[in-house]
């Protein structure tokens, strides 16, 4: 499969608009407006795209709630707060490719009537703020953003909106909240953003990958499109791999691709030739799989059937010398340290954890921490406002599953075993 | 309709709900942390978890609303599961301290956990350390015991508009937090403390000295201060006010309380309350048995009548005191006395506004309720600020302005500075310029409507000679006003107290006309509705009939069994100045201070000092007291039965909670007065003299305290208003008023303090200490000065070395002095001269220079 | 107090936004940069430019954890010690600015030239262990590369 997301980054000018017209960008916005927005709509739907953030929401649904609202005006929101550990797949887009996300923008918000978009850019990401600021001034000069879009009445004004570290603000009405200039913490839903978003009026929050694949879906057709990859979440797919592999990096490939093909195939294997023992596939919110398990389609629908989650396609590959207790511990670090605070089993709940994985990784583990690990968690899961809880407890609950020994032998040896 | 079933039980809902509200309404508890009805919802202690048929994950109940066909569990094994496992983490950084929390007894953590359960202190980590904050003036702050409901910060938030609390950090290390100790905008309202679950937000004033349980009695009754007249429990041990506590669903307050209702109640512990009667001898005032001070009113108002006639008497009415007691003061003054010089500091700014619409609008002008401003969609604010002077009006100001009405402040109004659209400064003392050419171009719009042609024709003569002032936001002001559908205006009496003040009141009467809009008169003053009811006024009996009118006036005579005198009286300035030209030999002061609370007080002790006997009863010895020849020991409103009427025009019930040691009610002590007077007031009780009042106020017809209970005494009542409105507009020659002062000084209306109660609060005190001069920021800049520098003022009458205090908001040259501090007090400053038509004193004197100290 | 320059440049952002309460993370951002660090100072400037509560604006300035409550170094390093960056040794980077630099978690060099600021995630795993120095990315850091770099921010 060629690349269309990752088209010509290789070009160390790819960012410029010149280059990007080289290469037949922007075309597809001449095309989409001589659809009907409900059109374009439809060929989303037909194309079968679903959300790359994380959760695979179709994307025309989210589109056609928001679209179907009455109330004017209506706002597009890229996220591209790419904050989930083990992530880095839109940041190429983000700093190499910026015009496929305006041009992915200018098209969906024609598609959903909304005329004013925001990219709402991780504070983490200094050098993409300056590559999109550039790029969306280009695109202001050669009118493919404006009030007459290519001499149409078709209006689309994009600006950036920086981040300034918080995890939560990638969950989509905690993002909101902070483009609204205040503490990133989720809002009870219903309302839904569709509906209630943004200055309270219908809102879309894409993320910035699912953003990019509105133009190739308008370049090839919803028909072949839906021809990529997995049947019932089609479309390319952008894979993240780091941690214990030859090649880590950023890889374009069909949707559900197997996990074991990522690794073994394009990140060129385990590094050094040591051993597998784990992946964490989806980011570090999703359960861990252990090397028997990695023989699984990384999509949507098949992930869950394996044990864990396609989440957001960060993979990250643990070799033989790495301890997973220590790896729970710090991914419960990084939770207590994300937690916003607003809901009492996630604020309290992470800290907990947090602090008892902290005691066996210092060797003072005591007889039933593995039992309080599984009850905090349990008592976490599921009752949270949003789902940064469950994720910190599945992971707790995933590792217990799989490397309890490794826990019981810590506690009993009372130190680390690496 | 719709139809769901909780526990099994089929309930119908007219509106979609949430879970938890229909579970309630349904005498279903499910327990929340975060959630309260006055607070918009937000999910977060994770307690009301609730199981929903289809649902896969519990759901809470405070954030769901409810659907036709929900099927809800409220209580099962894995929802109690669930919620124990919420109070453990909870609990986990809570410190077990119960029982040195003054919380312990009435906190709804307890109470949960007492339920569900203890959890088995699993928790073997450290917990989270925050020392206690004592830096506050009035509340502690506890961030161990907090359980981040937000309740707190979403009621200073949402519900007061104040924005002085956050929550800081996130996770695990968040905490609300002022601001700062000096920066924050607290105004002291302590809502936070009352919606707060836990003992994480404390009243300063009550820690350690009670527990809950200790209490002796609760009684419902009324604020004294100001007019709104908010509803609360007096919770009392040992004779004393220990708490005020506002209540969901009791009184317009419903649940809320101002800095002066939930703190100010302490001036009625003060140790320095009078005890007995004092006399004056040699100079000095000694105390005196009950019988020689009446014996001796007795013998001099007698004499003085006798000799005199009873216009050489002269009585001062009290806004603070109730219904019955100004009942019986201004029968006992216009039977006993034979005069009608009756007249309160109700003239220095509502009881003349009040009389002045109403002679042109017709009475009950003024009677709206506070409630529906909320539905306003253009609100003006001028005047005064309605958050300071009357605050739970002011709340409501703020929630027109949240459900999206236009709110326009012509002056200052610092508090509602984030909620305005559009504020407009007119230049100094010049609003009445500014209202007259609004009033005339909304006539262009508008007008006439030809439904009182005294108001139509008068308009008509304004617009010929108006000029567009040069000000901005003129047009704008005059657009929004025009495109109002509700629009309610809201007056303070800073612009009263102008000497031509009248003018003004003239432009804000026709534009209430032209727009048919409500108009709410600020009252600083928890009674001055009622003084003005009861008759409290020169010119006016019970009712507000007209004195002159033989008919109303035979009326009295035949039920009092007296002759009334037939002229009119002096009013309150003239009562002032007449004392001083000796024309009034004997002045009865009841619940009053008019040495302070009138303008230019050097001449109003001057004046008062030279009068051949003056009678003072009040509960301090007040500046006024100070020079009486009888001082009488009265009872504070906690210590008395009676009503009070509010701004609104609402009748509500005053009641006893506190048995005072010493002291008399003013009703009872006037009543004994008139009785050795020979004109028979036999009260057994407050019920018999409202008894009186319906059977002779053609107003309060039929009002019993068993009504008033029930909420059903609003304007108008089951009485007959006075019908008819004058045929012609007063009016008074143009006073050409130039002004080239550095700086003009008015007064200020604190929300911390309102004068002569105030002072004497400790907790009040505590808040704010000490008067200040507030000033524009940029002006100060311009003079080198910065906020907490020490100043002179030079007056024309006097200087003042005072702190300044810098306010970002004031643009205009004005700067601001309150009068509730002894000594230093704005009115020591000012002089006055009447204003023709209102009789209300015209501040003048305000052109100040202020230099650095 | 802001200079007329920063106010302009913030009425400019506020531009962008359908309302001014939009502009206080870009408005904060700002103020760090004129005051070096969100001072009580720095925050109630915000809150008069943007006409909100002083109250709100720290409650979101201490929210998010880019904005800095303290003084900082001239140059900021903002080093990565999530999962991919641990499992390929950014601990071992944690203890060398330590023995080297006498940096911690949010420390100061004593010359004022570098601040540490342990971060999660910053989205180089792909060249863990990676870290932010002031906006440069930097990654397949080791001991000697990072006291390299180091050196040439004076």
């Amino acid at each position: 499969m060629e690349n269309f997301l990752l088209k010509n980054i290789e070009n160390p000018d790819s960012a410029d608009i010149e280059e990007y017209l080289k290469i037949g960008g922007y075309k597809n916005i001449a095309k989409a407006f001589e659809l009907e927005p409900k059109a374009i709509i439809e060929e989303v739907k037909k194309a079968g795209l679903r959300g790359r953030g994380g959760a695979g929401f179709p994307t025309a649904m989210k589109w056609s709630f928001a679209a179907a609202d009455p109330k004017f005006p209506k706002y597009l929101l890229c996220n591209a707060d790419e904050g989930e550990p083990g992530t880095f797949k839109d940041r190429p887009i983000l700093e190499k490719n910026p015009h496929l996300l305006i041009e992915g923008m200018v098209i969906s918000g024609y598609a959903l009537g909304a005329e004013y978009g925001y990219i709402y850019l991780r504070g983490e990401y200094p050098h993409a703020k300056d590559v999109l600021n550039k790029a969306i001034s280009q695109a202001y000069e050669k009118n493919y953003l404006g009030d007459n879009i290519l001499g149409k009445s078709i209006k689309f004004h994009l600006a950036v909106h920086q981040g300034a570290g918080a995890y939560i603000c990638g969950e989509e009405t905690a993002l909101i909240e902070s483009l609204e200039g205040k503490r990133g913490q989720p809002r009870t839903r219903p309302p839904f953003p569709v509906n209630v978003g943004a200055w309270a009026m219908p809102t879309v929050v894409n993320n910035v990958e699912t953003l990019c694949n509105i133009p190739y879906i308008i370049s090839i057709g919803s028909e072949a499109y839906s021809q990529i990859g997995s049947k019932d979440c089609p479309g390319p797919k952008l894979y993240c791999v780091s941690g214990c592999v030859e090649k880590p990096g950023v890889y374009e490939l069909p949707m559900g691709t197997s996990l074991k093909d990522i690794i073994f195939n394009h990140a060129g294997g385990i590094k050094g030739g040591k051993k597998l023992k784990a992946v964490i596939p989806g980011g570090i919110s999703t359960p861990v799989l252990p090397e028997s398990m990695i023989d699984c389609p990384m999509d949507f629908s098949s992930m869950p059937k394996h044990g864990s989650m396609l989440g957001s396609g960060a993979v990250i590959v643990m070799d033989e010398s790495v301890c997973m207790v220590k790896v729970t511990y710090r991914a419960l670090k990084f939770f207590e340290h994300e937690s916003c605070g607003k809901c009492t089993p996630c604020r309290e709940g992470t800290e907990w954890l947090r602090k008892s994985l902290g005691r066996i990784e210092r060797g003072e583990g005591r007889e039933g921490d593995i039992e309080l690990l599984q009850e905090i968690s349990e008592n976490i899961m599921g009752k949270t406002f949003c789902p940064l809880g469950d994720g910190a407890a599945g992971v707790v609950l995933g590792m217990l599953k799989h490397f309890k020994g490794e826990f019981e032998e810590k506690i009993k040896a009372k130190g680390s075993r690496v | 309709m719709i139809t769901i079933t909780i526990n099994g039980k089929e309930i119908k809902l007219e509106k979609p709900v949430t879970v938890l509200e229909a579970a309630r309404a349904n005498g279903i508890k499910i327990p929340a942390l975060c959630a309260h009805e006055q607070l918009e919802k937000y999910g977060g202690c994770r307690l009301c978890l609730v199981e929903v048929e289809k649902m896969p994950r519990l759901q809470t109940s405070c954030t769901l609303t409810v659907a036709d066909g929900m099927v809800i569990k409220t209580e099962s094994e894995n929802i109690t599961k669930a919620r124990r496992g919420v109070l453990e983490f909870l609990l986990i950084n809570h410190p077990l301290d119960c029982p040195v929390c003054d919380k312990a007894g009435e906190c709804e953590l307890q109470d949960l956990v007492s339920k569900y359960g203890a959890s088995a202190g699993r928790f073997k980590e450290e917990k989270r350390k925050t020392p206690e904050s004592h830096e506050d003036r009035i509340l502690a702050r506890n961030m161990e015991r907090c359980i981040l409901c937000t309740r707190c910060v979403r009621m200073c938030k949402d519900v007061q508009g104040a924005s002085a609390l956050t929550i800081v950090e996130r996770g695990g290390k968040s905490r609300m937090e002022p601001f700062s100790r000096e920066s924050f905008n607290c105004e002291y309202c302590g809502n936070c403390h009352t919606v707060c679950p836990v003992g994480a937000i404390l009243a300063r004033p009550n820690i350690h000295n009670y527990r809950p349980w200790q209490i002796d009695r609760e009684v419902e009754t009324v604020c004294p201060y100001c007019g709104v007249g908010c509803s609360f429990i007096l919770q009392v041990r040992d004779e004393s006010i220990k708490r005020t506590i506002p209540k969901l669903g009791l009184g317009l307050n419903n649940g809320l309380l101002c800095s002066r209702g939930r703190w100010g109640y302490d001036f009625a512990n003060n140790p320095e309350r009078l005890k007995y009667p004092l006399i004056r001898k040699n100079g000095k005032l000694e105390q005196s048995s009950w019988d020689e001070a009446l014996g001796l009113i007795v013998n001099k108002l007698q004499t003085i009548k006798n000799t005199q006639g009873g216009k050489a008497i002269a009585g001062i009415a009290s806004p603070r005191c109730t219904n019955e007691d100004n009942y019986v003061f201004q029968k006992f003054l216009r039977t006993a006395c034979q005069t009608n010089n009756i007249d309160s500091v109700s003239r220095l700014g509502f009881a003349s506004a009040q009389r002045y619409f109403e002679d042109i609008l017709g009475q009950g002008i003024t009677a709206n309720m506070i409630a529906g401003l909320k539905n306003s969609d253009v609100i003006i604010v001028l005047g005064g600020d309605p958050t300071a002077v009357n605050p739970i009006l002011g709340l409501s100001v703020r929630a027109a302005a949240r459900n999206g009405a236009k709110i326009v402040v012509i002056g200052n109004a610092k508090g509602l500075e984030r909620f305005k659209t559009l504020k407009v400064t007119p230049p100094v003392f010049k609003e009445a310029d500014v209202l007259e050419a609004v009033l005339s171009e909304i006539a262009k719009v508008k007008g006439p409507r030809g439904e009182k042609p005294a108001i139509d024709k008068r308009i008509n003569e304004l617009a010929g000679k108006y000029r567009t002032p040069e000000i901005s936001g003129f047009n704008e002001l005059k657009e929004l006003l025009l495109s109002g559908k509700s629009v309610s205006i809201v007056l303070g009496t800073d612009i009263v107290q102008r000497t031509n003040g009248h003018k003004a009141l003239f432009a804000v009467a026709g534009i209430t006309y032209l727009l048919e809009a409500r108009l709410y008169l600020l009252s600083e003053r928890a009674n001055e509705q009622g003084l003005i009811d009861m008759g409290c006024l020169p010119d006016a009996l019970p009712g507000g009939r007209p004195l002159n009118i033989n008919d109303f006036r035979k009326r009295f005579e035949t039920s009092w069994g007296s002759s009334i005198p037939s002229d009119n009286g002096l009013t309150l300035m003239e009562i002032v100045d007449a004392s001083r030209d000796k024309k009034i030999k004997a002045l009865y002061v009841m619940g009053e201070n008019p040495a302070f609370n009138i303008p230019n007080n050097p001449y109003v002790k001057e004046a008062l000092s030279a009068l051949e006997f003056l009678v003072v009863q009040d509960i301090f010895l007040t500046e006024t007291a100070e020079i009486a020849h009888v001082v009488l020991p009265a009872l504070s409103w906690s210590e008395k039965d009676g009503t009070y009427t509010n701004l609104e025009r609402r009748i509500q019930r005053l009641r006893k909670a506190v048995n005072a040691p010493s002291g008399m009610e003013d009703w009872k002590i006037i009543s004994e007065v008139s009785n050795r007077m020979g004109c028979k007031m036999q009260y057994r009780g407050t019920e018999e003299i409202i008894d009186e009042i319906a059977d002779i106020s053609p107003l309060y017809k039929g009002l019993t305290y068993d009504e008033i209970t029930k909420g059903n005494c609003l304007w108008p009542y089951k009485g007959e208003p006075l019908r008819g409105v004058i045929s012609e507009i007063p009016a008074a020659p143009e006073k050409s008023d130039d002004y080239k002062g550095d700086f003009y000084l008015v007064p200020e209306k604190l929300l911390f303090h309102s004068g002569t109660l105030s002072r004497r609060s400790s907790s009040l005190n505590r808040i704010c200490p000490e008067p200040s001069l507030k000033i524009g920021e940029g002006h100060a800049q311009r003079l080198g000065l910065k906020d907490g520098d020490n100043v002179k003022i030079h007056a024309s009458d006097g200087n003042l070395s005072i702190k300044i205090s810098t306010d970002r908001y004031i643009k205009d040259n004005l700067v601001f002095i309150s009068n509730n501090f002894e000594g230093r007090g704005v009115f020591s400053l000012l002089r006055y001269s009447l204003d023709p038509v209102t009789k209300a004193p015209g501040l003048e004197g305000c052109e100040i220079k202020i230099e650095k100290a | 107090m802001l200079s007329e320059t920063v106010l302009k440049e913030i009425e400019e952002i506020k531009a962008k936004y359908p309302s001014a309460r939009s502009a206080l993370l870009p408005a904060l951002y700002v103020a760090q940069r004129e005051f070096g660090w969100q001072s009580e100072k720095a925050m109630q400037a915000v809150a008069q430019a943007l006409n909100l509560p002083e109250a709100e604006v720290r409650g979101t300035a201490t929210f998010y954890s880019m904005y800095k409550h303290k003084p900082m170094g001239r140059h900021l390093i903002q080093l990565c010690t999530n999962v991919s960056c641990m499992i390929l040794g950014a601990e071992r980077l944690v203890d060398f600015l330590k023995n080297r630099y006498g940096l911690t978690q949010n420390g100061t060099t004593a010359d004022g030239r570098f601040s540490l600021v342990i971060m999660e995630c910053i989205g180089g795993c792909d060249m863990a262990p990676a870290m932010l120095l002031n906006t440069d990315f930097y990654g397949d850091l080791t001991e000697e590369k990072i006291g390299e770099i180091l050196g040439g921010y004076k």
